[in-house]
């Protein structure tokens, strides 16, 4: 084994072809390189890039560890994603990089060419599988993980699925998710990001939505020093629909940052989007959203909702909302916004029933963020990381 | 230990402003105690004043309850030692159902600083009993239970919360702001029925009843009446007192205290 483990600022093709992959994977790869070093670093709004300089990731001979927390479900093909493209070869030639493409980030195109290993998901036409499926990824020894999801949803197909990242390690983690919903699918979608405390963590997600198909998405967002998650949500579909939440504690010193876009593309698409976010000590929190309706989507009905709680003076969240309208044709279009400390009136209500102060902030935090946490399928997993998210406020 | 509420020269601002201006007053055990003025009096101000309201700061007095002055003790060591405001304006907490929010409470005031909660938390089942058992007793349906606290109520429903909260902590000191404020005839009967029935399983229980309208009082029968005007209590009397009021508003009294033209 060599002892010299390849530099990411200087990557060679030698050092992200595997020779026993199919001929068209190792033109991607190439390709993706050549797109890496093409790319300018990218410019993304309040993250410090210098915690991700590539000067300082090597590509790691541990490639990672992937594991199921509970059986698949009856009928879901579950497997490693480096197995599938070999044993569903045609699936995974259509799909990988049709949600996430090299062409869009520095960061996306080096996970598309250096990826090792993943998850591919596959759910068959017409197959409504109700029992949730639990992967986890987690580091090893290694300096950076790089990781690639692939979930195929085909028409009528329904998926409860939770992704976590977890454990720790790396530092660098750079996990791309690519979840595609044929049409009348249904994916009930929980991504927790509960890595180390010592974790830099770039993450793409995204999801295309076909006609009259649904994604319930709920981000949970604790772990990690530094996070910067590309999440996209493409309600390409007529009909389609998206039910979008997110909660995220950011404490001492973390600096966890998601940039949500919502495209509606389809005619008579629906979204809303409830954000929470939770910041402590020193943490800071940012929100930097986009909704864009596009010129042919039509009877859109689009609801944005953030919310930041500061439990302490220094800590810190910025909300960055945007909205592009390029139709004329909306149905109804909804911003709510608001940030600030735990409210003195509930404090005061909530000891005057003779709560303590620390029990009754604990519980309005809990509130809070009640209605994401309720969306965890796994009774074992909610309580798991309500318990690690009360002992964090 | 003195279970009686003793409220001396009692002043308090919110910000530069005085709103109570030496208020002197005792609730006695067992009885129930009407506080009754016209708006702006500061009657509100001496209910979440008592209680420890952050907005409101006490410039001089004291207000003392089994044998301590409570100025010095947090809201919920308040609570704890059996004090009760049921509120005018109910706040909602999302996220918080009213069962668990309930647990809490009582959870609260059994709790004993250096004992493991664990072993005075209520037992489950207990609690379970208890509040379905409240909950018929005041016509609340068992849904409400799982409802996110006071999140969407209607008026009537928040002060049926209220009394709910009320029968379940079972408070040696009740404090009454503007129960009725908001509330139908019926929904003003239930909550007055609850109030009774709390009082007639605790004779020692005392209860101060603020209010602006006489129109309560003809549901929870006061024993004593206060009237509040201008930051200070400025008569008392029997049930009778009320009932001039009605009949006389509060010019008359206001006009025996500070004399014409002022």
């Amino acid at each position: 084994m060599a002892t010299k483990l390849p530099a990411i600022a200087s990557l060679s093709a030698a050092d992200v072809l595997v020779a026993t992959e199919p001929a068209w994977l190792q033109t991607w790869r190439q390709q993706s390189l050549a797109a890496f070093a093409a790319h300018e670093m990218p410019y993304w709004r309040r993250t410090d890039l210098t915690a991700f300089a590539f000067a300082d990731m090597q590509l790691s001979a541990d490639l990672g560890t992937f594991k199921i927390g509970a059986d698949a479900p009856p009928g879901v093909i579950v497997m490693p994603l480096s197995q599938a493209v070999h044993d569903n070869a045609a699936l995974v030639q259509a799909h990988l990089g049709s949600a996430v493409s090299a062409k869009v980030s520095k960061y996306a195109a080096l996970n598309a060419a250096t990826w090792r290993d993943g998850w591919f998901v596959y759910v068959p036409k017409n197959l409504e599988s109700t029992l949730p499926l639990h992967l986890i990824q987690g580091f090893g020894a290694g300096n950076t993980l790089i990781a690639r999801n692939l979930v195929i949803l085909e028409r009528g197909a329904h998926l409860t699925l939770v992704e976590q990242l977890h454990g720790d390690g790396g530092p660098y983690s750079n996990v791309v998710s690519e979840l595609i919903l044929g049409d009348g699918a249904t994916l009930k979608y929980t991504a927790m990001q509960t890595w180390g405390a010592a974790v830099h963590h770039v993450g793409h997600v995204v999801a295309n939505v076909g006609n009259n198909a649904t994604i319930e998405w709920a981000a949970i967002n604790t772990g990690a020093l530094h996070q910067h998650i590309e999440a996209e949500t493409n309600l390409v579909g007529n009909g389609s629909r998206v039910d979008w939440m997110a909660a995220t504690v950011a404490k001492d010193g973390q600096r966890l940052l998601t940039a949500p876009w919502l495209r509606h593309v389809g005619r008579s698409t629906e979204a809303h989007m409830d954000f929470k976010t939770v910041v402590k000590g020193t943490g800071y929190a940012t929100f930097d959203g986009m909704i864009k309706i596009e010129g042919g989507s039509t009877d859109t009905i689009t609801r944005l909702e953030e919310h930041a709680l500061h439990l302490s003076p220094q800590a810190r969240s910025d909300s960055i909302p945007g909205l592009k309208i390029d139709t004329n044709n909306v149905q109804k279009a909804g911003h709510a916004s608001t940030s600030g400390e735990v409210d003195d009136e509930h404090l005061f209500y909530m000891q005057a029933r003779g709560i303590s102060k620390d029990e009754a902030v604990h519980m309005i935090v809990m509130g809070f963020f009640e209605p994401v946490l309720d969306r965890i399928p796994l009774e074992s997993l909610r309580e798991q990381v309500t318990a690690a998210i009360a002992a964090r406020i | 230990m003195s279970s009686e509420l003793v409220i001396k020269d009692l002043h308090a601002s919110i910000g530069d402003k005085e709103i109570l201006k030496g208020v002197n007053l005792t609730v006695k055990p067992g009885t129930i105690h009407a506080i009754m003025g016209p708006n702006g009096s500061g009657k509100s101000t001496l209910s979440n004043t008592i209680m420890g309201h952050p907005s409101y700061t006490v410039t001089s007095g004291e207000v003392w309850y089994k044998g301590q002055n409570i100025l010095e003790l947090d809201v919920d060591q308040r609570a704890k030692l059996g004090l009760f405001l049921a509120f005018q304006y109910p706040v909602s907490i999302p996220g918080v159902t009213v069962a668990n929010f309930l647990r809490a409470a009582v959870n609260g005031h059994r709790s004993v600083e250096g004992k493991d909660p664990r072993e005075t938390q209520i037992p489950m089942a207990q609690f379970r009993k208890d509040i379905r058992e409240k909950m018929a007793a005041l016509g609340v349906d068992e849904a409400f239970a799982r409802r996110y606290l006071n999140d969407g109520f209607s008026g009537g429903e928040k002060k049926r919360i209220e009394i709910l909260q009320m029968s379940m902590l079972k408070p040696s000191m009740a404090i009454m702001d503007e129960t009725d404020s908001g509330l139908d005839i019926d929904a003003l009967k239930v909550v007055s029925q609850g109030v009774n029935t709390l009082v007639q399983a605790n004779a020692e229980m005392g209860v101060l009843v603020i209010t602006h309208y006489q129109r309560l009082l003809n549901y929870i029968k006061p024993d004593v009446v206060s009237v509040m005007m201008e930051g200070r209590i400025v008569r008392e009397g029997g049930p009778e007192l009320a009932l001039t009021l009605e009949e006389r508003g509060y010019d008359f009294i206001r006009e025996e205290v500070f004399g014409n033209g002022n």
